[in-house]
């Protein structure tokens, strides 16, 4: 799997930015960024000229338009024409989704919990959603250094919420960006996950090799890590399958003698991401695997300031026979800036209902 | 050629609505021209800005952070109204212009368009501009709305 550094909610001068596209691709490359999403308010104009920016920074550029409407703000990528705003009253916006849908986009919900009007006008998210299952992602960390904000506290709950209830959705960070210009504070990259061979060798360029479709699927598939330092990966291994983030492991309830074997879990935390361009304290940090059961580990693990790569592989504990398992996933925990925070959470990994193992 | 001068009066009231006009578009134009104005921008009364902050802290704000929100209203004063314009041809939709400028002079043409709007044919026919009128804060806020043709190169 090769893991490509995306920014999936951006501004330009054509809402309400201050920065042109090209501005806007050269900042995303020094970041470190291998693609990123134009997700202007209400508007798809900002992305004329995109083919020769894309080249000259070697950066993809994925379409997409936020939603800006009086019950929410919604972010649409991916989608290969207009979807219109303007019609969907706050408890028909399964209809919008369906539309962007339609078009081979997908749809999230940003910053659900930043306030509304009037401080910011539609940022709260009022829309009554009538089947979650159609929402493709929820943005759970808005902004720089978003795991210390209390909104993004309540997105992040959202989510694990609708895990928790049976529905499969993805969670990423956007920044919101709007202009170019420094900022002490931490950065957040989702990482989105790409088969080995759907990427084409193609030296510093390689992100420009691959579809922007490909991107797109593996976000709707949840095949996301989210971070402000290191990438965090995680993968299942059951009865010799192994199961990336995204995935589902399937019931064997028919198959006790499998369910007898454990589930192993291999954990991947890599320092040697965007060398240079995010800082984490020495310190002892926390990785975690979360699940609807609850914690189900916490392991000490040292920061590395040499960027090597760590793995850790455990087994995976039998889970009450009354109260199955649904997805898991994992978290590591730090002091950033003085505050002890989430630092990074991969997407889930889900288990067939049915169980596994029983 | 002028189209349409369009001037009106929007009230609280009025926030969360859009409003449509439709126009005409006749046959050889070179530029279509559209400026939008409206005032006040901002509520300067700060004893009724509180209020209405105060009114959306208890909607938005979890009830443990409310108390520090209040001590620190000032980061979202002054209040705005906000008002955006998107445009539409006989074909569908040509942009929006989703900013919080009070005044927006744009156009678009078959090569050109203002950030936000789609350069491309002119196609005659039925074309509608919509008002959204996200947020409505003073007593009222009046606006006008021109939309006219010229050559391409004119202004």
């Amino acid at each position: 799997m090769k893991w490509l550094a995306c920014e999936l909610h951006t501004h330009t001068l054509h809402s309400d930015g201050s920065q042109t596209l090209e501005e806007l691709a050269a900042g995303a490359a020094n970041l470190g960024f291998d693609a990123i999403a134009l997700t202007d308010h209400n508007t798809m104009s900002g992305l004329i000229g995109k083919e020769e920016i894309e080249r000259i920074y070697g950066l993809l550029i994925i379409p997409g338009m936020e939603w800006t409407t009086f019950y929410g703000h919604m972010v649409t990528i991916g989608l290969s024409a207009f979807a219109d705003w303007r019609q969907v009253d706050r408890d028909r916006i399964d209809v919008g989704i369906e539309s962007v849908h339609r078009l081979g986009g997908i749809a999230g919900l940003a910053h659900p919990f930043r306030i509304g009007s009037p401080a910011c006008t539609g940022c709260f998210w009022e829309y009554e959603i009538g089947n979650w299952s159609a929402v493709d992602y929820i943005e759970v960390w808005s902004g720089t250094f978003p795991s210390i904000q209390t909104n993004n506290r309540r997105a992040f709950d959202l989510w694990t919420d609708k895990l928790n209830e049976g529905y499969r959705i993805a969670a990423t960070s956007g920044r919101d960006w709007h202009a170019q210009g420094e900022t002490d504070e931490p950065i957040s990259v989702t990482y989105l996950g790409i088969e080995d061979d759907a990427v084409a060798e193609n030296g510093d360029e390689a992100a420009l090799s691959i579809h922007e479709e490909t991107l797109i699927q593996a976000l709707r598939e949840g095949r996301a890590s989210v971070t402000i330092g290191p990438l965090l990966t995680l993968k299942l291994n059951a009865d010799d399958v192994d199961y990336p983030i995204g995935s589902t492991v399937p019931s064997v309830v028919e198959r006790p003698e499998v369910a007898a074997q454990p589930i192993l879990v291999n954990l991947t935390l890599d320092f040697s991401v965007r060398v240079g361009l995010w800082a984490l304290p020495k310190q002892i940090c926390r990785l975690k695997l979360c699940s609807n059961l609850g914690e189900e580990l916490s392991l000490e693990v040292p920061s590395s300031s040499d960027g090597q790569m760590m793995q850790f592989e455990v087994q995976l504990t039998q889970s009450a026979p009354d109260i199955p398992r649904r997805w898991i996933r994992s978290e590591l925990w730090g002091t950033v800036q003085g505050a002890y925070v989430r630092v990074a959470f991969t997407n889930a990994i889900y288990f067939e209902e049915g169980g596994y193992p029983r | 050629m002028k189209l349409l001068d369009l001037q009106g009066h929007a009230s609280p009231e009025d926030s969360k609505t859009h409003i449509r006009i439709p126009f005409e578009l006749d046959e050889g134009c070179g530029k279509l021209n559209l400026r939008l104005q409206y005032a006040p921008k901002t509520l300067e009364n700060r004893e009724k800005a509180i209020q209405l902050l105060k009114n959306s802290y208890d909607l938005y704000i979890l009830p443990e952070n409310r108390e520090y929100a209040m001590e620190n209203a000032d980061r979202h004063l002054p209040l705005k109204n906000l008002m955006t314009l998107s445009l539409d041809d006989t074909r569908g939709y040509r942009g929006a212009c989703h900013r919080q400028d009070e005044l927006q002079e744009l156009f678009v043409s078959e090569r050109e368009a203002s950030p936000g709007l789609t350069a491309g044919e002119l196609v005659p026919g039925s074309w509608s501009v919509t008002l959204s009128l996200h947020c409505i804060v003073t007593d009222t806020c009046d606006y006008h709305l021109q939309i006219w043709t010229t050559e391409e190169d004119a202004i």
